[in-house]
């Protein structure tokens, strides 16, 4: 009886958490965009446009009438529900505000990964399927980016599972919690250097893409989308904004847990929340930061870049199996 | 005091390889004579917390004498000698950059493999940095063998003599204080003699046509 | 106190040899410094058969095996400063070098010879990875004296290459001190001296000692010249001033050779002979093999004198794969009848080179006929050098046969015939074209100056000596090669 009630309690628990972080990350991941856009236009010198346009464009979006091309198949109009869908899967069971989310015990990186990747496939089929050669285009470097970091992003996370012993995320971010010194160590700093460019390659930020750009010679994820207009583009803008909230709270969560709900409180929720925000606010102003002061790559300098990110996670997994 | 001891440790001796990859990474000079400069000051950093946890002053003083010789004369002596030769960026080598990451990440990893059938004599926090050690001497080689320029081919030789330093100081605290000190010389005049070779040679005619070292052949 | 007197002489040499302008008295006296240590290398050869001696509160050792390096080092650097003067001379007047440089070049030699010096005399293992570090940075500016771009390319090539190698036999010397450290599974206070190696040498641990080892065949190999760490020699030997290239060729590579002989003694009593005669074969035998085939279609006079000098050290290297007291003796006297003879063979080359102008076979033909001395003396170099009685290297090949043939090495003995069969038919063609014949029409027949013309003749009168009464080194290298026994 009390195991039920107990169960009970935990599930609830668990549930509220979830639907919090998907609400929070569904609303969040615009503003953030919005919020790099402001820090980017103040550090031009412009005024640019208020944190929460994005939301409007949404809502603008929502308004207005689906334009699919003439020989598009079914594959354009599901593409956006798939796009959105797997960001809303990934961030159910990504451990944000609670280390014990719905669905938490598979929380392992390579459910989230391929989670992500489903998005990216699914984008990169439409950009395909509406026979345009930007469509085309776009797909081909989106995937080649994608081809390249994943190894990274898989390896890195390896360097870190290494050190605590096991590759579910809460196991990692429970385990930092309980050995603070863990935080400097080469092994961290290493996979947290890889970590950085493979978020910056997955979210389309500079240097890797510009997500303002709409020129032939520099637009990657654009050219995907680029058939998209009214609902269907809400759709696939909402859920790559959620993918890029989602990156940035696993960032920060996997090297900084300090905040993340531990026990089944109301309080430790709240908690947790905030200091998600909080967090997620911190590393989108950085990454801001990083897109001010660089330069976008050409684009065949990017293959350098992800080698370069794996070569710091293949660093990361050796100096933490020798300083074990 | 222990935990500081190997946390400082591993810091160091992680920074000596990553800027070794760095130095792969980077194509214009002036960075990657940064890199090796961020690397002697590493490598006299390992030095100097062992001697300082295991008390042992040859070990102090020759930390001070790396510091000096690898950390400031030598990227002092390599800038000098980047200025001789206008064009200062790697334009041609011969394995591009993303795959020679790729090839480092597997000589990083064969380093390991090596490195701990070494280690298992003697397991203390410090030997079991050692494959550390090996993989920047494994990288400098990869550099010395693919690049085409003479610059970039003395970093590879620089990189192979601070990849040794480094296991020599994590498996046995340092040699002899007279082998060191010919050691660290030797490193020192071979970056002269270099330096002297690339001033005789731009005097005389095309450098990079000598150092591809084609003219003489069977 | 023998000892340092060996050492004091050339050093006091270099000192003498900076302060002055250069003149051709420094010459002479650079040769009589030779002379000098020879002198006394010959007599601590003899105090050595009894024990080793030792020097300076024990960083000095010299057992027979030093000593006879001395003798080695000592001999040939006699040859080679006894052409200093001539050499110098003759560059000075033809404006390829100016006084100043031939003042660097005198003190570089110098310097060059103590380090070799130190290296066979010294206990510690480090020192003389010290030294030979320090003869590989000598000769980097006596390689590139004439300063041409060949001569350019060539140090550059030789100082990367060599420096790599260095380095390589550095982290050896290392694991090897590493594994001392932690020999017998208990961790007590070690030095680099390698007596106190070889008394623990039973107690190392075998994969670090394996690890080891490789290495120094690699890095020390590197300055041997074997295969495939060998492609800085041919550029370096033939760009040099013949005096240098006779030095290095004749002992460099030998006293190189010296420390893969002392750490193969640790290797075997660690490992077994297994491992290291099976590592120094595969190297000996495909310097043998590549030297072979360079040999065959060789244009330049020099380059073919220094892949010679791979073809021998690919003998030593077999020599000492197969290890026993007798194939140790063996490549101990081959060291020295290679020395004298690559530097008569080199020494008469520069003359050549002044003679004729060119050092490539096509362009040099009818030297019998028109400088007969000179040709003679370089035939019969040539007659040595492939191992042709009565000259000594033929005896220390024949025993090295005999050694192999004792081990079971058949393959190897066999290898090794038709190898040096092709050399020997390589080598006489080259010598066929550049003696026989009339040449060109317009040179007047000339008689050598008998200051070259002694020297080289009582060089190749020592070799046939050598090689028809052993007598006088026989206790010599039996002692030596016992000194390096496990």
């Amino acid at each position: 009886m009390m195991a039920t009630t107990a169960s009970v309690s935990v599930s609830v628990y668990e549930g509220a958490a979830t639907l919090i972080q998907l609400v929070l990350v569904a609303l969040g991941g615009p503003l953030l965009v919005g919020l790099m856009a402001k820090v980017k236009a103040r550090a031009e010198g412009r005024v640019g446009a208020p944190i929460v346009q994005p939301l409007r464009d949404l809502r603008k979006l929502l308004t207005k009438e689906r334009l699919h091309a003439r020989h598009a198949s079914v594959v354009l109009p599901l593409a956006p529900m798939v796009i959105l869908a797997s960001s809303v899967m990934a961030v159910a069971i990504s451990p944000l505000v609670s280390t014990h989310p719905l669905l938490g015990s598979s929380a392992d990186i390579l459910v989230i990964v391929y989670l992500l990747l489903t998005g990216s496939a699914a984008a990169a089929l439409a950009g395909l399927d509406a026979g345009t050669a930007f469509g085309g285009m776009g797909s081909s470097r989106a995937m080649t980016i994608g081809a390249l970091a994943e190894p990274a992003l898989l390896v890195a996370v390896i360097a870190l599972s290494i050190q605590s012993g096991t590759s579910n995320l809460p196991g990692i971010m429970v385990s930092t919690l309980a050995h603070p010194d863990w935080v400097l160590g080469p092994s961290r700093l290493l996979a947290l250097g890889a970590l950085l460019i493979v978020v910056i390659a997955e979210t389309g930020r500079i240097p890797v893409d510009n997500p303002s750009t709409h020129l032939e010679l520099t637009m990657v994820h654009e050219a995907m989308i680029l058939e998209y207009a009214g609902p269907e583009l809400a759709l696939v803008s909402l859920g790559e904004a959620m993918r890029l909230g989602l990156l940035f709270s696993l960032l920060a969560n996997l090297f900084v847990p300090w905040g993340i709900a531990t026990h089944p409180t109301a309080a430790s929720i709240v908690l947790g929340t905030a200091f998600l925000a909080l967090k997620a606010v911190l590393v989108a102003l950085g990454v801001a930061l990083i897109e001010v002061r660089s330069a976008k790559l050409r684009l065949f300098r990017l293959p350098e870049l992800l080698a370069g990110g794996f070569v710091l996670s293949v660093l990361a997994v050796v100096t933490g199996l020798v300083t074990r | 005091m222990n935990a500081t001891y190997i946390s400082a440790l591993e810091l160091a001796a992680g920074a000596v390889l990553l800027s070794a990859v760095m130095t792969l990474w980077r194509r214009s000079v002036r960075s990657i004579v940064s890199m090796l400069s961020l690397q002697g000051i590493s490598l006299s950093a390992v030095a100097i917390v062992l001697a300082l946890h295991e008390h042992e002053h040859a070990l102090l003083v020759t930390g001070c004498l790396v510091f000096v010789v690898k950390g400031l004369v030598v990227p002092a002596l390599l800038r000098r000698v980047s200025r001789l030769d206008p064009r200062s960026r790697e334009s041609r080598p011969l394995v591009n950059v993303p795959a020679s990451l790729v090839f480092a990440a597997v000589l990083i990893v064969l380093a390991y493999v090596v490195g701990t059938r070494i280690t298992a004599l003697s397991a203390t926090s410090a030997t079991h940095l050692a494959p550390l050690g090996l993989a920047t001497v494994l990288v400098g080689y990869f550099m010395l063998v693919t690049r085409r320029r003479a610059v970039s081919k003395i970093v590879g030789l620089i990189l192979v003599d601070n990849g040794i330093a480094l296991v020599t100081f994590l498996l046995t605290s340092g040699v002899p204080l007279i082998v060191e000190l010919g050691s660290s010389l030797d490193v020192l005049l071979v970056v002269v003699v270099l330096q002297f070779l690339m001033v005789s040679m731009r005097h005389h005619s095309d450098t990079d046509r000598l150092t591809e070292m084609k003219a003489l052949h069977d | 106190m023998l000892i340092v007197a060996i050492l004091v002489i050339p050093l006091a040499m270099t000192i003498v040899a900076a302060s002055f302008a250069w003149r051709p008295w420094i010459g002479w006296a650079s040769a009589s410094s030779c002379a000098a240590f020879l002198g006394l290398g010959i007599w601590l050869s003899v105090t050595t058969l009894s024990a080793p001696q030792w020097a300076l509160h024990h960083s000095f050792r010299a057992d027979s095996l030093s000593a006879f390096m001395v003798v080695v080092i000592g001999t040939v650097s006699l040859l080679a400063t006894l052409f200093t003067p001539r050499t110098m001379g003759q560059e000075i007047a033809s404006g390829v070098t100016t006084a100043r440089y031939a003042r660097h070049y005198v003190v570089l030699m110098q310097v060059f010879i103590t380090c070799m010096l130190t290296a066979v005399l010294t206990a510690n293992l480090g020192v003389l990875w010290v030294s030979i570090e320090a003869t590989t940075i000598a000769t980097t500016f006596l390689v590139s004296h004439r300063r041409t771009d060949g001569a350019f390319e060539a140090s550059w090539k030789y100082v990367i290459l060599c420096s790599v190698g260095i380095a390589l036999a550095f982290l050896g010397t290392v694991l090897i001190y590493y594994a001392q450290l932690h020999a017998g599974g208990t961790v007590h206070s070690s030095s680099l001296d390698w007596t106190s190696v070889m008394s623990v040498a039973h107690h190392l641990d075998p994969n670090v000692t394996r690890l080891a080892f490789a290495l120094l065949v690699v890095g020390y190999g590197t300055k041997v010249g074997l295969v495939p760490m060998h492609s800085w020699l041919p550029d370096a030997h033939s760009q040099a001033p013949a005096p240098v290239s006779a030095l290095m060729s004749g002992v460099l590579l030998t006293v190189a050779f010296y420390g893969l002989l002392r750490f193969r003694a640790v290797a075997v009593a660690a490992l077994g002979p297994a491992f290291p005669r099976a590592l120094l074969l595969v190297v000996g035998v495909a310097s043998l093999l590549l030297a072979t085939l360079m040999l065959i279609a060789q244009r330049d006079l020099k380059r073919m004198l220094a892949y010679s000098s791979i073809e021998h050290m690919g003998l030593l290297a077999i020599g000492g794969a197969v290890g026993t007291p007798l194939a140790i003796a063996a490549v101990l006297l081959h060291i020295l009848g290679h020395g004298i003879t690559k530097a008569v063979l080199f020494l008469s080359s520069g003359e050549i080179y002044h003679l004729e102008g060119t050092t490539e076979i096509a362009k040099i033909s009818g030297l019998l006929a028109r400088r007969p001395t000179l040709a003679g003396i370089f035939g019969f170099g040539l007659l040595s050098l492939v191992a042709l009685p009565p000259f000594s290297l033929f005896v220390s090949e024949l025993t090295m046969a005999r050694a192999e043939v004792d081990a079971g090495l058949w393959w190897v003995v066999a290898i090794s015939l038709v190898c040096l069969s092709v050399i020997f038919a390589a080598l006489t063609r080259h010598a066929r074209h550049m003696l026989m014949g009339a040449g060109p029409g317009d040179a007047t027949p000339s008689t050598l100056r008998a200051s070259v013309a002694v020297p080289l003749i009582t060089a190749l009168v020592i070799c046939v000596a050598l090689g028809i009464v052993s007598w006088p080194l026989q206790s010599l290298l039996t002692h030596a090669a016992q000194g390096v026994m496990p």
